[in-house]
């Protein structure tokens, strides 16, 4: 209880530094979009045309210069996002690097400071979770609460930089922690309330993204909100399909990676002499779009069209940066271009945010995978309950066919490539993750292959051994035999011949690097007491066996610390 | 100009005065030991001050200028201008102010002493509280800055004939541009201050967002374009024309100084009404211009007219926000007819409750561009 208690108290705890360095973050990014003629509101307040045209190639070419510096100090010479947190996890692994939290985080403020169109919140999320993971580390504190502390950082953040401590909440269960636990339920809530007030009292700020009292929509405009959820769908698999195409294409650049943001940031710069709408997190942008009449329904694509696109080259090329505020424009952009459709047909035009904001829906629910947060995200910021009861027909439709036709998020595609697969759920991946070579033993039989097989019948009898591994003068791995077969051979009058005539039926080997899971999949196959484990890429030395005993125990510790984690009560 | 060449030969006449004072307090220190000082140098030159005309002036004279000459002998002569700085530059520039201090609103104040037209003043120049609390606690945020402090804050407000709707009444700022259910022809002041965020607002734009958005081209062209769609539409420049514009009937709405209202509705009891959602709030300040002729005298009027009793004096003749929370907690009555002045004043929490505060270091910034594009627009 006591323990329990305290967990409460150091989620609270976490909860305050995320969030002051969430403001911290979020000022320093304001500031430094003022200061490097990023913000409309510093641009128009610059009297100097010329200069500021040069400025605007200029600050996001050199920020992608230091960007990719920065990247350079990084071990994956990338920064880290909140799929790294997602994989940490949903693995156990917990323990968030520090360098690469501390990094990222910079790569991040430099990429929203110098105008990329990248989002601030992924970087938030990682630094309020690299915050709870070094808390937890400090205290030398066990997997499972340092999955909570990782959990508690993440709703702190969010709770305070979107001011919504209830989507605060929500995202840390449905992207982060992925299992609902009482246990964690309560530091976590500690940590969103403790963002929230320091949100709502310390910088006195009100809903985000206040949408003024509306209409009620007529009762078929529903159906054109689910439609628009469909659709929203498709511009969502688009927009990730375009950030793994261009990162995928920029490994084949014959550029420096250090280089790549620089060029992104040029190509960036140049197009936003046309279309300034393009630079930055682009809030004035979402307000407007929200706004009938203040785009021309040609003009709503084009930006739709090119801020996709700039947020695509940003964060394929290397910029550091989330990819949930490029969602939340290019899906209000989208939403507004419904809306004028519908207007045109002759639908009405009192309605329009709504289609705005189902549009917005639609499209950052599938990226980011949490349809509940998205919800509470738009209740949150626009304090409308009318317009939240839209966005659920919109989200009704949008999350389910995206996870059909591309994934169930971004990050979960991004860890598909990188092998880790979560699909299936947090027991394969945890599995997947744990490592053989704990259960790696040297208690075994290994015979060469020219040895005699009535010798080799009894050494395994004095052993204790059921079989033996054939390894050649090198140490390489031939096969296994089993005392049977061996028994047998002699009982035929063959005990002089070598063990390696011996018939043995082939048997899978395990790498060095194989995983728990793959070991327990080999196990439906291989009837015996042991594995055999084989270093291919050396040859196919032989470095041991793994008992299927362990194999069996390994398995079911790891899925008994996992339902202890996911339905103790504290 | 008129009034500035009239100052002009005043203060011609104003350098000779210390010169005599010396040539004959010479003369009498050599005649008589015995001599005090005499009434030449006693009775010191008129202060000018450049300020706004009308129920302002008239009240600034009864709270503060009249009050300042009693207590000093330093008569204060007024001069009256609509803002703007083309005067006050061309004067610099020629090193010949006939102003000692000017009455100024904040932006403007701003953009002056970036350009190193005004005098750097300090918060150590005003009194504290009467109970002690120093300048920069008593003092609203932003109150102080570098050649500007801020004695009052006043809010442009549209005011609406009460007969003119008959059965319902305009409740928000959105009602200005509805001339469907409001219908009649307006006023507004013929600047884009205050037009562009009203109509930013009539979009249902947050307060907090308005100068982010109007620092875009789109921002700017969906504020005109919501004003271009006012039929009637009637420009003012001069401070009391609002009011003469209602009284006359010409207009059913207009935008004006809150003060400016307050006094046609209870000095000369005009059937009029102010709205207060969406009042855009700005700072009133003393500045004391470069090379003014006598910026010693302007500096202790200065200290008098911040004083907290002088403040609270001042909201009860016109109901202005004082800036001083000492001063604001002792606003009483009016002066003349006993009406609770604190209902009227433009930082009451009742009328604050949507007050949009006027972003003066954009002001200061873009003004000129802003203004171009704006009369280029309604050309």
């Amino acid at each position: 209880m006591l323990r329990f208690l305290g967990l409460v108290a150091l989620g609270a705890l976490i909860g305050g530094l995320a969030a002051l360095a969430a403001v911290g973050f979020v000022a320093a990014v304001l500031w430094l979009n003022d200061l490097l003629l990023v913000s409309p509101r510093g641009r128009m307040m610059f009297a100097h045309p010329e200069a500021l045209a040069i400025a605007t190639v200029l600050v996001p070419t050199l920020g992608g210069l230091v960007v990719g510096l920065l990247h350079r100090a990084t071990p994956e010479r990338r920064p880290h996002t909140p799929a790294d947190v997602i994989a940490a996890v949903q693995t156990r692994r917990g323990r968030l690097p520090v360098r690469a939290g501390v990094l990222s985080a910079l790569s991040g403020l430099v990429s929203l400071g110098a105008g990329a169109s990248v989002g601030q919140y992924g970087p938030l999320v990682h630094l309020g979770a690299s915050l709870g993971s070094w808390g937890a580390r400090l205290l030398r504190l066990d997997r499972s609460d340092d999955n909570i502390t990782i959990a508690c950082g993440v709703a702190a953040a969010i709770a305070t930089a979107f001011n919504a401590p209830l989507a605060g909440i929500v995202f840390a269960h449905e992207v982060v922690l992925r299992h609902y636990a009482l246990r964690a339920f309560a530091p976590v809530a500690a940590a969103a309330i403790v963002g929230h007030v320091i949100a709502t009292n310390v910088l006195s700020r009100g809903a985000l993204f206040h949408v003024a009292d509306t209409v009620l929509p007529r009762p078929w405009e529903f159906a054109v909100f689910v439609l628009i959820g469909g659709l929203g769908a498709l511009v969502a698999g688009a927009y990730m399909r375009s950030i793994l195409g261009v990162g995928r294409l920029a490994e084949r650049l014959p550029f420096s990676p250090s280089l790549r943001p620089a060029i992104a940031g040029a190509l960036l710069g140049v197009t936003a002499l046309w279309v300034p709408d393009i630079l930055g997190m682009g809030q004035e942008t979402l307000r407007f779009a929200t706004i009938a009449g203040a785009f021309g329904g040609l003009e709503l694509l084009v930006v739709l069209g090119l801020k996709l696109a700039a947020t695509a080259l940003c964060l394929g090329m290397g910029f550091g940066g989330g990819v949930f505020s490029p969602a939340l424009v290019i899906g209000t952009l989208f939403g507004a271009l419904c809306g004028t459709l519908v207007g045109g047909l002759g639908g009405a035009q009192d309605t329009f945010v709504f289609y705005a904001i189902c549009g917005m829906v639609a499209v950052t629910a599938p990226v980011i995978g949490a349809p509940l947060t998205s919800l509470l995200i738009v209740f949150e910021l626009t304090g409308n309950y009318a317009l939240t009861t839209a966005a659920l027909a919109s989200v009704t439709l949008a999350s389910p066919i995206a996870a059909q036709l591309f994934g169930r998020s971004l990050f979960d595609i991004q860890l598909a490539k990188r092998g880790l697969d979560l699909s299936a759920g947090r027991s394969r991946a945890v599995l997947q993750d744990a490592r053989l070579h704990d259960l790696l033993s040297h208690d075994c039989v290994t015979l060469p292959p020219d040895q005699c097989v009535s010798e080799a019948v009894t050494r395994l009898s004095r052993s204790g051994h059921g079989e033996a591994h054939l390894v050649d003068a090198q140490g390489r791995y031939r096969s296994s035999v089993t005392l049977a077969d061996l028994e047998a051979m002699r009982e035929d009058g063959d005990g002089q011949r070598p063990v390696e005539e011996c018939p043995s039926t082939p048997r899978p080997v395990l790498g060095p690097q194989a995983s728990v899971w793959e070991a327990m999949r080999h196990l439906q196959e291989v009837t015996g007491e042991a594995i055999a484990v084989v270093d291919e890429a050396a040859d196919g030395v032989f470095l041991g066996v793994v008992y299927e005993t362990s194999i069996a125990r390994a398995f079911l510790q790891h899925s008994d610390a996992l339902r202890r984690e996911e339905y103790g009560a504290g | 100009m008129r009034c500035a060449e009239k100052n002009m030969v005043r203060a011609e006449r104003r350098r000779g005065a210390p010169v005599l004072a010396w040539v004959m307090a010479l003369v009498l220190a050599m005649g008589m030991a015995l001599c005090r000082p005499l009434p030449a140098a006693a009775s010191p030159a008129a202060l000018t001050v450049l300020s706004w005309g009308g129920a302002y002036e008239r009240a600034q004279q009864r709270a503060l200028f009249e009050p300042f000459t009693e207590t000093t002998g330093i008569p204060v002569n007024v001069a009256r201008y609509n803002g703007g700085l083309a005067a006050l530059r061309r004067a610099v520039a020629e090193q010949d102010v006939p102003w000692d201090l000017i009455d100024m609103t904040r932006s403007e104040a701003m953009a002056a002493c970036a350009e190193g037209l005004l005098e750097p003043l300090s918060s150590s120049l005003v009194a504290p509280a009467p109970d002690g609390t120093p300048p920069d606690e008593d003092f609203l945020p932003g109150a102080f800055g570098r050649c500007a402090i801020t004695h009052s804050v006043f809010a442009t407000v549209v005011a609406y004939r009460r007969d003119a709707f008959p059965g319902r009444r305009p409740t928000s700022i959105a009602d200005l541009f509805d001339q469907r259910r409001f219908p009649g022809p307006r006023a507004l002041q013929d600047t884009p201050a205050v037009n562009l965020e009203w109509a930013l607002l009539a979009y249902g734009v947050p307060r907090e967002e308005l100068y982010r958005l109007l620092s875009t081209r789109r921002g700017l062209n969906l504020a005109l374009k919501r004003l271009a769609g006012l039929e009637d539409l009637r420009w003012w420049q001069a401070g009391d024309t609002p009011s003469r514009l209602l009284a006359e009937g010409e207009v059913v709405m207009a935008s004006g100084y809150n003060g400016r209202f307050f006094d046609a509705m209870v000095n000369r009891g005009l059937p009029i009404e102010i709205l207060w959602d969406g009042q855009v709030q700005e700072h009133e300040t003393w500045v004391i211009p470069r090379h003014a002729p006598h910026p010693e005298a302007a500096r202790r009027f200065l200290r008098f007219a911040t004083t907290t009793e002088r403040q609270a004096e001042l909201a009860r003749y016109i109901p202005y926000g004082p800036s001083r929370q000492s001063a604001a907690r002792q606003v009483s009555t009016h002066h003349d007819t006993g009406i609770d002045m604190r209902l009227h004043i433009p930082t009451h929490p009742l009328n604050a409750e949507r007050a949009v505060t006027r972003d003066d270091d954009w002001y200061a910034r873009t003004q000129e561009r802003v203004g171009e594009y704006f009369h280029e627009y309604f050309r």
